[in-house]
């Protein structure tokens, strides 16, 4: 009996008669599946570090953005109109008077620009919205306090700043209660936010200033419109009735009549996700299918190799089948030994990219996480391409007729 | 006769077709081979010899005609089928040995055991008792390379014996030997002979051939004599006679 645990060691004694050659032919599968690997490792990071942030800025959320819905659900573009200008601060409030299932609702302008004190300055991002954000957006305070309801009533030049903004403009000192310049306007800070870190993309989340939106809109973007309105549910089981009854106001709001387009767009935090989820997926798959290619020609590689190692041992074929291997033996054989040839280059492909993996976690701001079910993929495509691109050497192997294979010289 | 028939073939012909031109290899060969017989197939280059051993050694099927090998016939079996029939009732020694030179002295015995499908429990035993009977003992680690042309055919025959086949086919199995070392190998032969075991020889040395019991004359695909050898070659006696390589060199040294 011809065991399985034989044919992997005939297999492997003559990969190692040819050590270079193996390696190299081994190379195209190692690179090939080590890209693929490594992309699908910054993919799931991405997507991790995507559902944290999103998870992070409060749980329950609602998100509505101006903009008409799409209707060929094209994810992309769902965002590509979001600077339209249908949302208004009477949104807010109608939602705040009207709605049974939301426990908070704030609006919100992003905007960036410089910020300076004394003769430093950066450029960073700011949040505009209301007192309840410190709450619904999950604002941490560290120092002092956020804005109060007053503050926003009154369009009060005051400012909460992140940790990255206070260390370059103050370095050691307490920026509590001194003045500083956002777009060249005089702000008082009167508190200072938690770190929050980096997100995937390498964006410093503390590199940012909160200042009541209605010192925005009518001071620093002189705009009448919002960019978003965040509304909490009051629970995880109230998140669709809630998102219904919030697109029901805003339908009131702005006149908009049944069977009409609404000019906004209401998605709770669980679809959001979807969205930014179906996205890194298109990444990953885009990305993943380009480094697949050469896995591909790896495979061709090992073909080539194959038809060479067949030709060689003509002989020895000739030989074994002379003393009784029969076509299907044959067959195995050189099966075992491509499949071999690329499931050893696909385990080492995968080692590849966990050092690769490893190695951009520590030295740059991207994160990535190696999924067993990316490795799994990887070394059943390799599997699988070692048997593609074996079978019609062995099978050219296995139909040598003995007597000519025994006359080869 | 009351002796049992290993091989029986019936007007075997086999015809080769080289583009438009057919080649008669055989035109018609019957032959009988009793158990335990020692015979020697003789014949200038082109006379079928080869082509006979090939179909003799179930490597090849016959264009017509009837093959009876040990009872089964072989003539119409398919490539699998003669594969299993190569590994269970034939033991093939070559001219160049053909031994795999990547597997050592025992894995290139132990060879057609892994192709031949039954559980067998003394397969070390017999691998063993195999080696020794080719006077292999302690050289069993070792790769062909590292053996003398007497060795490697040594190796040879013990593969051919391991699974105790019907009949062992040798081709020439010592015309890449010198002579003392090809009369060692006649030698072997003669003794798995006197243990019953049938061999057939394929020669074109008439001094090789007279070692066996009857010596069998093809030309041009035919059979054209056939003849019982009066007195063989005993090799043990002619190896007595002959000085052993070192003697020579002692001889040619001290004359010197």
């Amino acid at each position: 009996m011809k065991t399985f645990r034989e044919n992997i060691k005939i297999a492997f004694q003559s990969l190692l008669l040819n050590k270079l050659r193996s390696a190299l032919t081994m190379l195209g599968i190692i690179i090939g599946v080590g890209a693929v690997v490594a992309v699908m490792s910054i993919g799931t990071g991405a997507q991790n570090s995507i559902v944290q942030s999103i998870q992070g800025i409060g749980s329950n959320l609602i998100i509505v953005m101006p903009g008409s819905p799409h209707e060929d659900s094209d994810p992309i573009n769902q965002f590509a109109t979001s600077n339209l200008e249908s949302l208004k601060l009477q949104d807010v409030e109608a939602i705040k008077k009207y709605a049974k299932h939301v426990s908070g609702v704030i609006p919100a302008i992003l905007g960036g620009g410089p910020v300076a004190y004394a003769n430093k300055g950066t450029n960073t991002t700011i949040y505009a919205s209301s007192e309840e954000a410190e709450e619904v957006y999950n604002f941490e305070i560290e120092n002092g306090r956020f804005f109060s309801k007053n503050e926003v009533a009154n369009s009060s030049n005051v400012a909460v700043i992140g940790k990255t903004v206070a260390n370059k403009l103050f370095g050691n000192e307490n920026p509590i209660g001194k003045n500083i310049k956002i777009l060249g306007k005089s702000f008082k800070v009167i508190g200072e936010l938690k770190p929050k870190g980096a997100t995937m993309f390498g964006q410093d989340q503390d590199n940012a200033v909160a200042v009541p939106i209605t010192t925005a809109m009518n001071k620093l973007f002189g705009q009448n419109y919002l960019n978003l309105i965040l509304a909490k549910a009051n629970s995880e089981q109230e998140i669709d009735i809630a998102t219904e009854e919030i697109a029901r106001i805003l339908n009131k709001q702005h006149g908009i009549k049944p069977g009409e387009t609404p000019d906004f767009n209401v998605q709770s935090q669980t679809q959001l996700l979807d969205v930014l989820n179906t996205i890194t997926n298109i990444f990953t798959i885009t990305i993943g299918s380009i480094a697949a290619i050469s896995l591909l020609v790896g495979g061709i590689g090992i073909m080539n190799i194959m038809l060479v190692s067949v030709t060689e041992r003509t002989r020895e074929i000739g030989i074994r089948k002379a003393i009784g291997a029969k076509n299907r033996d044959i067959l195995i054989q050189f099966l075992t030994e491509s499949i071999a040839l690329s499931l050893s280059g696909g385990i080492l492909g995968v080692i590849f990219a966990g050092v690769v993996s490893a190695l951009l976690n520590k030295y740059s701001p991207i994160i990535t996480s190696i999924s067993i079910s990316s490795i799994a993929l990887a070394l059943s495509f390799s599997t699988f391409v070692g048997l593609f691109f074996g079978i019609y050497p062995a099978m050219s192997a296995a139909r040598l007729s003995p007597i000519e294979a025994l006359r080869h010289e | 006769m009351s002796e049992k028939v290993i091989i029986k073939t019936e007007n075997i012909t086999k015809v080769y077709k080289i583009g438009e031109i057919e080649v008669h290899a055989l035109r018609g060969i019957d032959l009988e081979v009793n158990d335990g017989e020692f015979i020697a197939i003789m014949g200038p280059s082109g006379s079928g010899k080869s082509t006979l051993m090939n179909i003799l050694g179930c490597l090849d099927t016959p264009t017509s005609g009837l093959y009876l090998l040990d009872g089964i016939d072989v003539s119409k079996l398919n490539d699998n089928e003669l594969a299993t029939i190569r590994n269970v009732k034939v033991g093939f020694v070559f001219q160049t040995f053909n031994l795999l030179p990547r597997l050592n002295v025992f894995q290139n015995i132990e060879l057609p055991t892994i192709y031949s499908h039954k559980k067998s429990n003394n397969k070390l035993k017999k691998i063993y008792e195999c080696i020794e009977a080719v006077g292999l003992k302690g050289k069993e680690r070792n790769r062909p390379t590292e053996l003398s042309g007497g060795e490697k055919q040594r190796v040879a025959i013990a593969r051919a014996l391991i699974n105790n086949p019907a009949i062992i086919l040798a081709d020439e199995p010592t015309g890449n030997l010198d002579s003392r070392t090809g009369e060692e190998i006649m030698a072997i032969f003669q003794n798995l002979n006197k243990q019953g075991k049938t061999i057939i020889l394929v020669t074109h040395e008439l001094d090789i051939a007279n070692h066996t019991q009857r010596i069998i004359y093809l030309r041009d695909g035919l059979i054209v004599k056939e003849e019982q050898v009066k007195n063989p070659i005993i090799a043990e006696e002619i190896l007595i006679k002959m000085p052993k390589l070192e003697d020579k060199l002692v001889e040619k040294i001290s004359s010197n």
